[in-house]
């Protein structure tokens, strides 16, 4: 690092020299056109350049040199360092030192400058650091992160498979003891025909459960992947409502329903397959989390800005506000993992997960808010939707050979 | 009057209940279910069963709040339903006074053989707090005032904290209990920590009392819990 600077150093008296000189020949080319005052500014100037670039000492050294000139050229006689009258004695003596404060005071400006320069870079070098810093410990804190919410879900997950698996298995070998007429100590083990058949209904509704429950993680899956496929058609809303009550009539048999479809509704393009599936898992979770013999009303209307708003409500004990966004993540169960404890968990905690993603995928939004009755509302909007209809469909061949 | 024992099942997953209500009913058991701390509470002080059967969690009391309530008022036999994963759990529960555990999923048969162990234990422990000063099951006999120990019928002589060791465990047979549970028992609670200390004893009292030490019957390992003994041998 020594040899450059000094290399630089070097070449700042260098340039001194040659520049004061080469100005003075400049100067004295012109000869008579100028006035010693010009030539005493000119080489002025010259010094306070070299001062600002090179530096105090170079600009030391050009200030002398610059007095030597301005006396040998231009101050009578010329040609000699004799001065012939006493005012020019004070003229050069006046740039002399005029020469050295502005050289000096330039250098140290810039000296000053530079100074703060290097702060700011060395300022932005540690920020730069810092934030580096920052970031790969986010970046760990984020990894951990997910790593504990990969281990939570795996819980999730594991729990809501085993548990369905526990009821088979309990009444799988239930029967099996009876078949094979296993003995309990001296009592043969007896099972009526009626128990029989409650245990063939476990497993049956247990299977079908654990299918829910696998069905669900895959739909999940796709829905996270951002694989999620709309065939989108236009459909009308009081339809995709009436085949989601069709499917849920086994569950919703202990509850009125109450409908209220605005007339004349506009018909929607979306999928309907999967808006019945959102308006399907609303009630079913409505029909589950409210008395039997309570009200579950479903509405569907214009929500202005072509938009439709449907809502299913029930008269259950409703929703605590800190609990509504977090019903929508992902096996979240608020009889569960929240406070609500008076309700039994019954379900995959992805309903509304997948309810969520469906409503998203369409451009809308999913929310909750209170009932007029107290209990839970869960609405949401769709756009009528032909503002994309220009868009190649994610409709397969087959589906629009079938669907003209 | 019906004298059949009666098994309190407690879990909120409403089919297991019913599940585990017909199966035990089948193999001659009376029960009740109920589908959460509280309730089952209510329901034990007013039926008063022999065993209670519980899952760990569960809304409105869970099952390690059950036990340590249970065992404020009374030493009814308490088997656990516990899942992989709920380990931690299931050891603070047998801390707490549970007997056994059952780790879902089961077969009924895991499950009545868990039941019919216990409610033995239970009868047993009975038997003994009548006549305290010998301890008599399956190949072991102790006689606590002369504290001397024979077991299939041959006198085998044993250090003071070796016989308290197998007199505790011959007070619990069949009930699965903690290292922490031994430990304090034997040493005292500055000592729960200390599984080293158990680890020797175990191995010591294995090699007087078992014919293969290496493959015991009499005191089996719970992997990561504690130890089970069961007098009969396996």
């Amino acid at each position: 690092m020594a040899a450059p600077t000094l290399d630089k150093k070097w070449i700042g008296y260098l340039i001194s020299l040659f520049s004061i000189a080469a100005m003075s020949v400049g100067l004295k080319l012109l000869g008579a056109h100028i006035n010693a005052t010009t030539v005493a500014l000119a080489l002025l100037l010259d010094v306070l350049f070299i001062a600002t670039r090179w530096g105090s000492v170079p600009a030391l050294v050009a200030s002398v040199l610059a007095m030597l000139c301005f006396n040998f050229f231009f101050l009578p006689p010329f040609g000699t360092f004799t001065i012939s009258a006493p005012d020019n004695w004070i003229a050069l003596a006046a740039f002399l030192i005029t020469a050295i404060t502005a050289g000096q005071l330039s250098a140290h400006a810039k000296r000053r400058a530079e100074e703060a320069e290097s702060g700011r870079r060395e300022i932005e070098r540690l920020y730069a650091e810092l934030r580096g810093a920052f970031e790969r410990a986010s970046h760990a804190e984020a990894l951990k992160q997910s790593e504990k919410l990969k281990s939570a879900l795996l819980d999730a997950v594991t729990h809501d498979l085993r548990t369905p698996l526990t009821s088979i298995k309990a009444s799988i070998t239930t029967l099996l003891d009876e078949a094979r007429g296993r003995r309990n100590g001296e009592q043969p083990v007896t099972l009526d025909p009626e128990s029989k058949v409650e245990m063939m209904e476990v497993i049956d509704e247990e299977s079908d459960r654990l299918n829910r429950f696998i069905s669900g993680l895959i739909e999940m899956a796709r829905i996270e992947a951002g694989d999620l496929q709309l065939r989108r058609h236009w459909g009308a809303v009081d339809e995709i409502i009436s085949t989601a009550l069709l499917r849920a009539e086994p569950v919703t048999r202990g509850h009125r329903m109450e409908l209220g479809i605005e007339k004349e509704l506009p018909v929607v393009r979306v999928d309907e397959r999967a808006v019945s599936e959102v308006v399907y898992t609303l009630v079913e979770n409505a029909a589950k989390y409210s008395p039997k013999g309570s009200t579950i009303r479903i509405t569907a209307q214009r929500a202005g800005d072509g938009l439709i708003k449907m809502a299913v409500e029930d008269r259950g004990e409703g929703i605590p506000a800190e609990l509504r966004e977090r019903v929508f993540d992902k096996f979240f169960r608020a009889t569960r993992d929240g406070d609500i404890k008076t309700l039994e968990p019954a379900g995959t905690g992805m309903g509304l997960a997948i309810a969520k993603g469906i409503v998203e995928a369409h451009n809308g939004r999913i929310w909750i808010e209170n009932g007029s009755a107290g209990g839970t509302r869960v609405a949401f909007t769709l756009p009528i939707g032909d503002e994309d209809a220009a868009e190649p469909s994610e409709q397969s061949f087959s589906d629009r050979i079938r669907r003209p | 009057m019906n004298d059949k024992p009666r098994i309190l099942v407690v879990d909120d997953e409403a089919q297991l209940t019913r599940v585990l209500r017909t199966g035990l009913k089948s193999h001659g058991y009376d029960v009740r279910t109920a589908a959460d701390g509280i309730s089952a509470f209510d329901t034990f002080k007013d039926w008063n069963p022999n065993l209670v059967i519980t899952d760990l969690a569960m809304p409105n009391m869970n099952g390690l709040e059950l036990c340590r309530q249970l065992r404020t008022i009374s030493q009814v036999p308490i088997i656990v339903l516990s899942a992989k994963g709920e380990e931690k759990t299931k050891i603070e529960a047998l801390d707490l006074g549970a007997d056994d555990f059952v780790t879902k999923p089961f077969g009924i048969d895991e499950l009545l053989a868990r039941v019919r162990a216990s409610l033995r234990r239970a009868a047993t422990q009975v038997a003994t707090e009548v006549t305290p000063a010998i301890l008599q099951a399956g190949d072991f006999r102790i006689n606590l005032e002369a504290r001397n120990v024979t077991v299939r019928e041959r006198e085998v002589h044993l250090t003071p904290k070796e016989f308290d060791l197998l007199t505790y465990f011959m007070k619990h047979s069949g009930k699965v209990l903690t290292h922490r549970t031994l430990l304090a028992a034997l040493w005292g609670g500055n000592y729960v920590e200390q599984n080293e200390y158990l680890r020797v004893f175990v191995g010591n009292l294995r090699k007087k009392l078992e014919t293969d030490p290496h493959g015991p019957r009499y005191i089996l390992t719970e992997p990561w819990i504690g130890y089970r003994f069961n007098p009969h041998g396996t």
